[in-house]
């Protein structure tokens, strides 16, 4: 099993500051336990972890060390590799310094190379990058490709603009010159220089931010990516959306596809179906998988339409509140999917 | 399907005057429409997506791109449903974008100032 979305945190600053260079250490130390990164204006009520796991204070989350990783989630859920995603530490891309962001992003690199993908041989890392400065991102994906245990660059769903403008073609050029995917994950819409979440202005509250914020964001990379011709030009870009939800997936290329047709003339280097572009190129974690009060049948239908099992990946989002657990999700996939989404997907476009 | 022969379908002046021109002809209705540069082209008048009235629509050029933000040659021309905007080309009525989709064509000329249509 390959779970393409474990979320590790720093627990303490300290050891984290110092990855930072020393002339900015002071700045970091002095930005209280987020270090500097954009707070959340919209945050989950009862907290973002899962409760059943102990934080016994605030260095000791879960997601804090190997230790706990494989106790909490490798290892109950048989993992054979699991993807490690930064958690706040991805928001380095929507700070709204961007030097302050370029510290960050290169601490939180080395902090990942040096604690954690030395500690087990299932886990992978992912290179978090200054999104504000893409030539600067551009080099640090460099900078950190040569260490093969990265296997993808993870950029925010949260962004100045959707990601498939070109000012950010150096990043995914990097991505293609150092065989890395590209992985959105969703989050930070709203928070530092990123837009606002939903595309109706600031909502009230947590529920409409997890609701749509998320969702909108990936679906708006996915449009971007697409009609930019980001995959005409790059042609061996990989692409991964995280935690973006799935159902409304079929609707989205569908709407796409048919204003392809009408609108072809805005963007005559897409020369095929949208849809197709997508299936070639694009791949989804499954986390939160939409409850569907009994219509996982119609549910599985519709993502049919839309290329899977062949473009779903599973994830568990550990260790968030709404994680997907891998036993519920062997339940809910028909058979014929399981192998599919549990491995084989993510192996071929990892190439484990 | 019947031969088709040289059907009259209205004055050059009336096509100009409206841009457009209608008729029915062995129980299709075929519309007659102008490019840019006067030249009349027809076609039948309902189009293959939602029926829209194709005489309706404009007839332009195309342009194909091969490179990403770049907007390319001109590769011919269509004639754009005035609904959806989809694309038929003008030589065979078939759009570029979607093989299952297919318009009937018609040659058109003008002949002492009158508009014939081979149908």
């Amino acid at each position: 099993m390959i779970d393409c979305d474990i979320h590790v945190q720093i627990g303490d600053p300290e050891e984290f500051c110092a990855y930072v260079e020393p002339a900015q250490r002071e700045w970091f130390r002095s930005q209280g336990e987020l270090l500097g990164l954009p707070s959340y204006n919209w945050s989950h009520p009862g907290g973002w972890f899962r409760h059943d796991l102990e934080s016994t204070g605030p260095r000791s989350y879960p997601g804090t060390s190997i230790e706990r990783v494989i106790a909490e989630v490798l290892d109950p859920m048989g993992t054979d590799i699991g993807m490690l995603t930064a958690d706040d530490g991805v928001l380095a891309g929507v700070m709204a310094n961007p030097y302050r962001a370029r510290a960050y992003a290169r601490a939180h690199n080395d902090w990942m190379a040096d604690r954690w993908l030395g500690a087990d041989p299932r886990v992978r890392g992912s290179i978090i990058v200054p999104t504000q400065e893409p030539l600067e991102a551009a080099r640090e994906i460099n900078r950190m490709a040569v260490d093969r245990r990265f296997t993808q660059v993870l950029l925010v769903g949260g962004s100045e603009r959707p990601y498939g403008d070109p000012r950010y073609l150096p990043i995914l050029e990097a991505c293609v010159a150092n065989d890395l995917v590209l992985t959105i994950h969703s989050g930070g819409e709203g928070m530092g220089v990123a837009a606002m979440p939903g595309g109706a202005g600031p909502p009230n509250f947590y529920i409409e931010w997890h609701t749509l914020g998320s969702a909108c964001s990936i679906m708006a990379h996915l449009v971007s990516l697409v009609v930019n011709g980001c995959f005409d030009r790059l042609p061996a870009l990989r692409v991964l959306l995280m935690e973006g939800g799935l159902a409304w997936l079929p609707g989205i290329l569908w709407r796409l596809d048919t204003n392809w047709r009408g609108l072809r003339g805005e963007t005559p280097w897409l020369d095929r179906r949208p849809s197709e572009i997508v299936r070639e190129h694009i791949r989804f974690t499954t986390q939160p998988l939409e409850h569907t009060d009994g219509h996982d049948a119609l549910l599985f239908e519709m993502l049919e339409a839309a290329g899977a099992p062949d473009i779903l990946c599973f994830s568990s989002d550990y260790p968030h509140w709404d994680g997907d657990d891998q036993q519920t999700m062997l339940k809910r996939l028909p058979e014929s999917w399981r192998a599919k989404v549990m491995h084989d997907t993510a192996a071929a476009l990892f190439r484990l | 399907m019947s031969e088709r022969s040289w059907h009259d379908v209205c004055s050059l002046d009336e096509l100009e005057g409206r841009g457009h021109a209608v008729a029915r002809i062995g129980g299709r209705e075929i519309g007659v429409l102008r490019a840019g540069d006067g030249t009349p082209y027809a076609v039948r008048n309902r189009c293959p997506h939602h029926g829209a009235p194709m005489c309706r629509g404009e007839v332009r050029e195309r342009f194909e791109s091969e490179l990403a933000g770049t907007y390319g040659d001109a590769s011919g021309l269509v004639i754009r449903c005035p609904w959806h905007g989809w694309e038929f080309r003008v030589e065979d009525g078939r759009c570029p974008d979607d093989p299952r989709m297919r318009v009937a064509v018609y040659d058109v000329r003008v002949s002492d100032g009158r508009v014939l249509v081979h149908a």
